[in-house]
């Protein structure tokens, strides 16, 4: 299944886009959580502070469905 | 004079009451750019390196720059600054809000105070009408009761900055508020305000502003706001603001817990963001010229208390007033923020001082026959209340603690200053630094004493190993370079660090606005000027050899973290010692942490290379000369 990770700031240049300046097309596996994603694509989870999606903060253990965009949030760089 | 400039600095003599119109000195700003830049160059020149920062002879200026009030993204910061009454240094603080632009539009760049004025006052700017009348209605009232009571009497469209009570009775870390929650919270420009007896400035004006170049300059705004609009971080931040990093840091190890004695707070969930969003939250606030509005205003509803609103807390001061103090309930945090905002002290500071006091009654150094019959413990809020009662009011040891955490500490003895959270008498941040040698680092040799706002490494502590110190020097000095620049153009540093705006964007900008041609390479040397020039200025105020003063509270290498995902790690002594070595090396600096005669006069600083010498603290002359580049452009291994 494919799903849609979107990322800002620093966060941006380890995601790699490749749709758009901010987005990168992922292929997974059904039923996998976004931490288990993000290992899989080499990213460390640690440096994500929350996932967006559809308007509400997830957790990384969030399942996302088919086609869902995601947006990874990274750490505020001093609150 | 360029375009972007009012063009009028304002000199008042308090002590005469005697104010002045001067053409604002262009050349001055050219060199040193604006905000905290000129401020810092005023301050070097014009202090008496034995004055008292509270006394008459220090100045209080509030400053802008040309890009302040011009449609730039986040323009609307507006810089203090004077000598720190906190940490004998240069001191500087910024706010967002309206007051910034609010100068611009009256007609003046620059307010500069000095002397001390017989009775309160307050200044009133309503375009060429500039008055200091008489404050005693309002001396005595707390800063957000100030304002409200204000804007009542002079009208909603003032903008108003004022001190609380902290400000007037010279605790040394107050703030000033304006727009009812912004604060200039560092290094205690509200103690100076209040030893000028200046209550408030209020100032209205509508008058506009001339750019270089408006046509190119409304196309790169425009293309500006369409493109960070479309940010995926956006939206988050709009709806969260900073609040929402409080799990992240504590899933990460480096939560300030019960006065940073661990990194791990196991009631996060009780005052994390969501929780404030969902019982806190009233309305979304924005400042001057700003589409993120990441400020939030808040209530606090606790039983038996008057229900109280405020902006807040944000993130630093949810970590502050929350974890560090052991806080169970966000109304609780929340309550703890509008009594520091009120009463007038930085809410940063303030709430490692309480965190002091309180690990310090933990260990029966303090007991409440001291604290007139209260105690002071973990998660109590009425203790809380009582002993900020105490310190905003000098009674009996609130006295000590109205000093700061260093100064309290010496007056509590008993090893104490191991758990004074603080470098050069300023209390840190919201980040502990055991594990993440870089933000350590970063408190350690922050020009102003400990402040993230500096340098903040935690991601690049991350990426690189968060056991390891190697080569953490160079991103810090290259962070300190980089940061600091944008308090220097009076713009928020979230466009910058969040969405993506790049440097060379902002000094695209300045361009427009100034016709002044430069380059983002200036910049950061103008940038390097300043941090140089304010560590000379520190060391010409405090004498000795730089690297005294350099050292974090033994705590941070002594205690390994007790509990949470760092559990065991920390920094040694070695690696303490280690990162100044190198961070002393990559500025071109001795190893007593001296600027050297090379560096100094590469950057145009030979006066201040002859006062150092003067005074036996100019650095050692560096086998093989100074790197030719100093914070230089860095990236993480990971990239």
């Amino acid at each position: 299944m494919v799903v849609f990770f979107r990322a800002g700031s620093e966060l941006r240049h380890r995601l790699k886009p490749d749709v758009d300046d901010y987005t990168r097309r992922v292929e997974t596996t059904p039923g996998k959580s976004v931490r288990e994603i993000l290992k899989d694509l080499g990213l460390d989870p640690a440096l994500i502070a929350f996932l967006y999606v559809e308007g509400k903060v997830r957790t990384l253990d969030y399942v996302p469905a088919e086609g869902q965009s995601i947006t990874l949030q990274p750490p505020v760089s001093g609150g | 004079m360029a375009r972007g400039f009012a063009g009028t600095t304002l000199r008042i003599d308090l002590s005469k009451g005697v104010i002045k119109r001067l053409p604002t000195d262009e050349a001055l700003f050219r060199r040193w750019h604006g905000g905290r830049g000129v401020v810092a160059k005023i301050c070097y020149d014009q202090v008496p390196r034995d004055a008292d920062p509270l006394g008459p002879d220090n100045v209080f200026i509030i400053n802008t720059s040309p890009m302040s009030g011009c449609l730039i993204p986040g323009g609307s910061k507006v810089e203090f600054g004077s000598v720190s009454p906190l940490t004998n240094g240069q001191g500087d603080s910024n706010m967002g809000g309206h007051l910034g632009p609010a100068l611009k539009f009256a007609g003046y760049d620059m307010l500069i105070f000095n002397g001390i004025s017989p009775q309160p006052v307050y200044l009133t700017i309503d375009n060429d009408t500039v008055e200091l009348r008489d404050a005693a209605p309002y001396w005595g009232m707390k800063s957000l009761d100030c304002e409200k009571q204000m804007k009542h009497d002079l009208g909603e469209d003032f903008e108003i900055a004022t001190i609380g009570p902290a400000g007037e009775n010279g605790i040394l870390f107050s703030c000033i508020t304006h727009d009812f929650g912004r604060q200039a919270g560092r290094t205690g420009q509200g103690a100076v305000m209040g030893s000028k007896r200046l209550k408030a400035i209020a100032i209205r004006g509508n008058r506009s502003i001339q750019v270089h170049d408006m046509p190119g300059l409304k196309k790169q705004v425009t293309g500006i706001i369409k493109r960070t609009q479309k940010h995926p971080n956006m939206e988050p931040w709009q709806k969260y603001g900073t609040a929402f990093f409080i799990r992240w840091s504590n899933d990460n190890g480096v939560m300030p817990t019960r006065n940073f004695q661990t990194t791990y707070y196991e009631d996060t969930d009780k005052i994390d963001g969501d929780q404030l969003v969902e019982k806190c939250l009233i309305t979304h606030k924005a400042c001057f010229g700003c589409w993120m509005n990441c400020g939030k205003y808040t209530k606090a509803v606790i039983p038996g208390k008057p229900e109280v609103h405020l902006e807040g807390p944000e993130y630093e001061t949810g970590a502050l007033c929350g974890s560090n103090l052991g806080m169970k309930d966000i109304n609780h945090v929340a309550y703890i923020n509008w009594l520091l905002d009120n009463l007038g002290m930085d809410s940063m500071s303030g709430g490692g001082v309480i965190a002091f006091g309180m690990e310090s009654f933990e260990r029966g150094l303090i007991t409440e026959k001291d604290l007139e019959g209260h105690a002071l413990r973990w998660g109590s809020l009425d203790d809380v209340e009582h002993f900020l009662d105490m310190v905003a009011h000098r009674r009996g040891i609130g006295d000590w603690f109205a000093q700061g955490t260093k100064r309290a500490a010496e007056k509590i003895g008993h090893g104490s200053e191991k758990f004074a959270m603080q470098v050069k008498g300023q209390e840190m941040s919201g980040y502990d630094g055991r594990w993440a040698p870089g933000m350590l680092l970063s408190y350690m040799t922050s020009d102003i004493g400990a402040h993230h706002n500096r340098s903040w490494t935690i991601t690049v502590d991350m990426a690189e190993g968060r056991e390891s110190v190697e080569g953490r020097a160079k991103i810090v000095v290259y962070l300190q370079h980089i940061r600091p620049l944008m308090d220097t153009w009076c713009i928020c540093r979230l466009f910058w660090g969040e969405l993506d705006i790049t440097p060379e964007e902002i000094v695209e900008s300045l361009n427009l606005i100034t016709g002044w041609g430069v380059s983002p390479e200036e910049c950061l040397r103008t940038s390097e000027m300043v941090w140089n020039l304010n560590r000379c200025h520190y060391l010409e105020r405090n004498r000795a050899n730089g690297r005294t003063f350099d050292y974090p509270p033994a705590r941070s290498w002594e205690d390994k973290i007790p509990s949470g995902p760092g559990k065991g790690k920390g920094v040694s002594r070695e690696q303490v010692e280690q990162m100044l070595d190198e961070y002393y090396a990559a500025r071109g600096w001795d190893r007593d942490g001296n600027p050297t005669r090379e560096v100094l006069e590469d950057l145009g600083l030979k006066e201040c290379a002859d006062n150092l010498e003067r005074i036996g603290l100019l650095g050692k002359a560096i086998p093989g000369g100074i790197p030719a580049v100093r914070g230089e452009k860095y990236k993480p291994k990971a990239f």
